[in-house]
């Protein structure tokens, strides 16, 4: 068995945390607090010193980056004269034309959620490690932001298409487990009912692309509310999950998970590993096969061919036979296909 | 496929069969997604290829050396078969490898048309990832800007705006901005804006932070990228890999191509298209060479699968596959870029998309013209299942307008004998030059000229052979002639009014030696860059019409265009 997973949540940087490394850290716990700047304000710097515009940048005794407080000093005159702060707020630059100075005072604190169970490792600017205990499964792509909730198979088939009907109430908050695919109806319908996340075999890249373009115009005009991610497990098109994965989900309903769609990852707490996979498989092995004509398909090979032997492309290459699941023996480059390892016994 | 060519002959021959007292060296270079060994053997006083393979970099050395023992035991010399595992694990090996992970940039700049283009250019072409990019004219709130610089995850920044001549006070706006994002992080700082500002930004900055580099934009019309290029080079190696610069494949392909341009006294453009990486190299006759590296130029390129890109890729497919398809197919290359692409729709998909990335490529170069030879690297170009269509990838998506030779780096060994150093990069090469490349032949490639009219009549004169021609090209018209690998030929080139080689003069007639190879002489007098129908079973016609050209056998030209 794995030890836990490093998982590096991004925070941007001048994020105060709050949280010390050893700490353990719950999903909906706040890492840090962040303060966004507000439109800024031109704060006059050459009248009050009584200097040439193109002379302040030389006089300032703070550096663009630098936050002040109320009252803090910004520049310094040769006769002792002092700009100071009008109001507390990120200084962004002077200008040498009028000079002035820019100054963005700060919002309120916001909360900077990890969506991650686990121990602190390590504090950053601009990052925060956290030691994660749970099963790590990962993807091959997926979207959105970073999602906690309760892991429900929502399909009885791992070769099943997830309907947008199979969606209710029910699914509000919690990471549903479709099969070989979701349409962006299926998805958008998701979000809106306030499901977190979708796990999927595949899905067509044009359904996720509409699905995406759809959100970023309900983002514009200020409609979108909550977050919401989707992983892919398999590949793109219509691929179903595999069976001894969808095995594994299937036991692991109810357990609490974390996903992280653009960066292709699932994190499920109290769970045992999940089933790994290994490229180069060994005669005898379960194979599952990438790219078409038998993407998603599982098997098993039974034989690895002498030489180099050309696909129905041209391309030569070390070829296994595989026998799939639906009887069908195939010749499959071996670099199509990845061993499916069984679940290791529990501890 | 990996044993034709001089290796195989060498194998089987058993005056040259490596004995038991050969000596062996290994080339290994070590890609995002596939892993090239090579085999160097020396046998009878003289280091030849012996034989190479090439596997997912997954699978790990042990399978490689099996892979290789498996190709060299049926021509290898008795007494040492039983014992080539051994030989091969213990041969001193040259290796390079993919940059383990592409430098991430955060870019601010004036104007996204000009100063924040050049510096996009400059830094996606030397390597870089542009993780962030603000300009001041992006639609954004000054607050939106700061939030996504805040947000952005980076190695270094790059600032640039102004002009030479002038101040432009929107550029120490952006600089403050990117002091006020990059906070306390001691990330490096490279300003590339306007010279007379350099001091008053620095000031923005800790001292030490920012280095200064020539304006990429020094005014409206003037445009240099190279000396930020190759500072940004620099500092990339410095902040990803530390050590082994010579190591990172992007490094020692430039420095194996421009080897190559000294030794054959050549001009060379070579060209390796990788799962990540596309690394350009053009290299001069004297071993100078400039190259562009773009860490997202790779067949995972997100430019493929972005807005209208499987779209614009199925529009240029021979075969009827929908977008939808296109789209996915491009996707799981992503996903798995050490997958292999099983049917022919997919390998269509895979060839189509390298073509476009080439394109882009050739386009950000510029007019490409006057190339003596042109080398295809990385396993979509140079393991193409056919020699015609690593041909015609290069073609299509290069134009290299003028007379080149066409080679390909079939056995992946450029990359790694890059990886010598100074004294012996010389000598590897000279060694194995006449193993190295396989030569594909020669291409005579016109622009301009009136649809359906003659364009250019070439004259093929060999040594023991009938003159060939004077062959007519029509304009949009492709023919190939058969001229093998190692003959000579001379040609008589003879073009119509409007039509050019690319050279600087607008000469009428050339006279020029080639040499030739798998697909022979190719004359090709489509449009640079191609042009094709807009009606889609026209197109799809014409795509069909130049796959099938170069698939098909050369042949001489009937009776009626003999000379």
């Amino acid at each position: 068995m794995t030890g836990p997973a490093l998982h590096r949540v991004r925070v941007p940087r001048g994020t105060v945390p709050s949280v010390m490394v050893g700490s353990d850290v719950g999903p909906d716990q706040v890492l840090g607090l962040h303060r966004r700047a507000s439109p800024a304000v031109r704060v006059q710097l050459a009248t009050r010193l009584r200097v040439r515009p193109d002379a302040v940048a030389a006089l300032l005794l703070v550096r663009p980056g630098t936050r002040l407080a109320e009252g803090d000093a910004i520049a310094r005159g040769p006769d002792g004269r002092e700009a100071r702060a009008p109001t507390g707020g990120l200084l962004l630059g002077v200008s040498a034309i009028d000079g002035t100075a820019l100054l963005a005072p700060l919002g309120p604190e916001e909360p900077v959620i990890g969506h991650v169970h686990g121990r602190i490792r390590a504090v950053e600017d601009g990052a925060i490690t956290v030691e994660v205990p749970g099963a790590l499964v990962r993807g091959v792509g997926g979207t959105g932001e970073a999602v906690h909730g309760e892991l429900v198979v929502a399909v009885h088939d791992p070769g099943e298409e997830l309907r947008a009907a199979a969606i209710d109430v029910g699914a509000t908050g919690k990471i549903l487990v479709g099969g070989s695919r979701a349409s962006a109806e299926t998805l958008t319908r998701a979000r809106a009912m306030g499901v977190a996340g979708i796990v999927l075999g595949g899905v067509l890249d044009k359904e996720l692309r509409d699905f995406e373009a759809i959100q970023r115009r309900r983002r514009e005009v200020g409609g979108l509310a909550g977050a919401f991610g989707v992983l892919l497990l398999e590949g793109f098109g219509k691929v179903g999950i595999d069976p001894q994965r969808f095995g594994w989900f299937k036991a692991h309903a109810g357990r609490m998970a974390s996903l992280f769609g653009a960066d292709g990852l699932l994190y499920v707490y109290d769970a045992e590993p999940a089933p790994g996979r290994r490229t180069l498989p060994r005669v005898g092995e379960r194979v599952i096969a990438h790219r078409r004509p038998f993407q998603g398909r599982a098997g098993v090979l039974v034989a690895e061919l002498d030489d180099l032997h050309a696909t129905p492309s041209g391309i030569a290459t070390r070829m296994g036979l595989v026998r799939f699941e639906d009887g069908r023996l195939a010749p499959v480059p071996l670099a199509n296909l990845e061993a499916t390892l069984p679940v290791p016994p529990s501890a | 496929m990996t044993m034709e060519g001089p290796v195989a002959g060498l194998l089987r021959s058993p005056s040259e069969r490596p004995g038991p007292a050969a000596e062996l060296s290994l080339l290994v270079d070590v890609g995002s997604a596939w892993t090239k060994a090579v085999v160097v053997a020396r046998a009878r006083g003289r280091w030849r290829i012996a034989g190479h393979a090439a596997q997912p970099s997954a699978w790990g050395e042990e399978e490689l050396v099996n892979a290789l023992v498996a190709r060299l035991a049926e021509g290898a010399d008795r007494r040492v078969a039983d014992r080539l595992a051994e030989l091969l694990g213990t041969a001193p090996r040259i290796a390079c490898h993919t940059p383990r992970r592409a430098g991430r940039i955060g870019l601010a700049a004036v104007s996204a048309e000009l100063s924040g283009a050049s510096a996009r250019r400059a830094a996606e072409s030397a390597g870089w990832m542009v993780a962030e990019a603000a300009t001041a004219d992006d639609g954004r709130s000054l607050v939106d800007r700061l939030s996504a610089l805040q947000a952005a995850d980076v190695d270094a920044w790059l600032l640039a705006g102004g002009f030479d001549d002038g101040r432009a006070d929107q550029a120490l706006e952006m600089a403050g901005l990117v002091a006020a994002a990059r906070g306390a992080s001691r990330t490096p700082v490279l300003w590339a804006g306007s010279a007379v500002l350099a001091d008053e930004v620095a000031a923005l900055f800790e001292p030490g932070a920012l280095q200064a580099v020539a304006n990429p934009r020094p005014s409206a019309t003037e445009e240099d990228l190279v000396p930020l290029r190759h500072t940004l080079e620099g500092l990339l190696q410095q902040l990803v890999e530390p050590g082994g610069v010579r190591q990172l494949t992007p490094v020692s392909f430039r420095r194996a191509v421009a080897e190559l341009a000294r030794s054959t006294e050549r001009r060379v453009l070579g060209v390796d298209l990788g799962a990540r990486y596309a690394s350009w190299v053009l290299a001069d006759a004297d071993g100078t060479a400039e190259s562009r590296v773009f860490a997202e130029g790779g067949l995972s390129a997100s430019s493929l699968v972005g807005p209208g890109g499987p779209a614009r890729l199925a529009r240029l497919l021979p075969l009827a596959i929908d977008e939808l398809a296109v789209a996915d197919a491009l996707q799981n290359l992503r996903a798995r870029p050490g997958t292999l692409p099983q049917t022919e729709d997919e390998l269509a998909i895979m060839h189509g998309a390298a073509r476009q990335l080439l394109a882009q490529g050739a386009a950000d170069e510029g007019a490409i013209s006057g190339i003596d030879l042109l080398i295809g690297s990385g396993r979509t170009l140079a393991a193409a299942p056919r020699p015609g269509q690593a041909a015609q990838l290069l073609l299509d998506g290069v134009r290299p307008l003028g007379v080149t030779e066409l080679a390909i780096d079939a056995a992946g060994a450029l990359p790694p004998l890059g990886a010598l150093d100074d004294a012996e990069i010389r000598e590897g090469m000279g060694m194995l030059r006449d193993d190295l490349l396989t030569p594909l032949g020669a291409a005579v490639v016109c622009r301009g000229g009136h649809p359906g009219q003659v364009a250019m009549r070439v004259t093929v004169h060999r040594a023991g052979w009938p003159t060939t021609g004077p062959v007519e090209l029509r304009s949009g018209q492709l023919q190939l002639l058969p001229l093998g690998r190692g003959q000579s030929a001379e040609l008589e080139i003879e073009l119509e009014a409007g039509v050019t080689l690319g050279g600087p003069r607008r000469a009428r007639r050339a006279q020029v030696t080639v040499t030739g190879g798998a697909l022979g002489l190719i004359l090709d007098a489509r449009e640079v860059p191609l042009s094709m129908p807009r009606r889609a079973d026209d197109r799809r016609a014409v795509l069909a019409g130049w796959r099938d050209a170069f698939a098909r056998e050369p042949s001489a030209p009937p009776p009626g265009d003999q000379a």
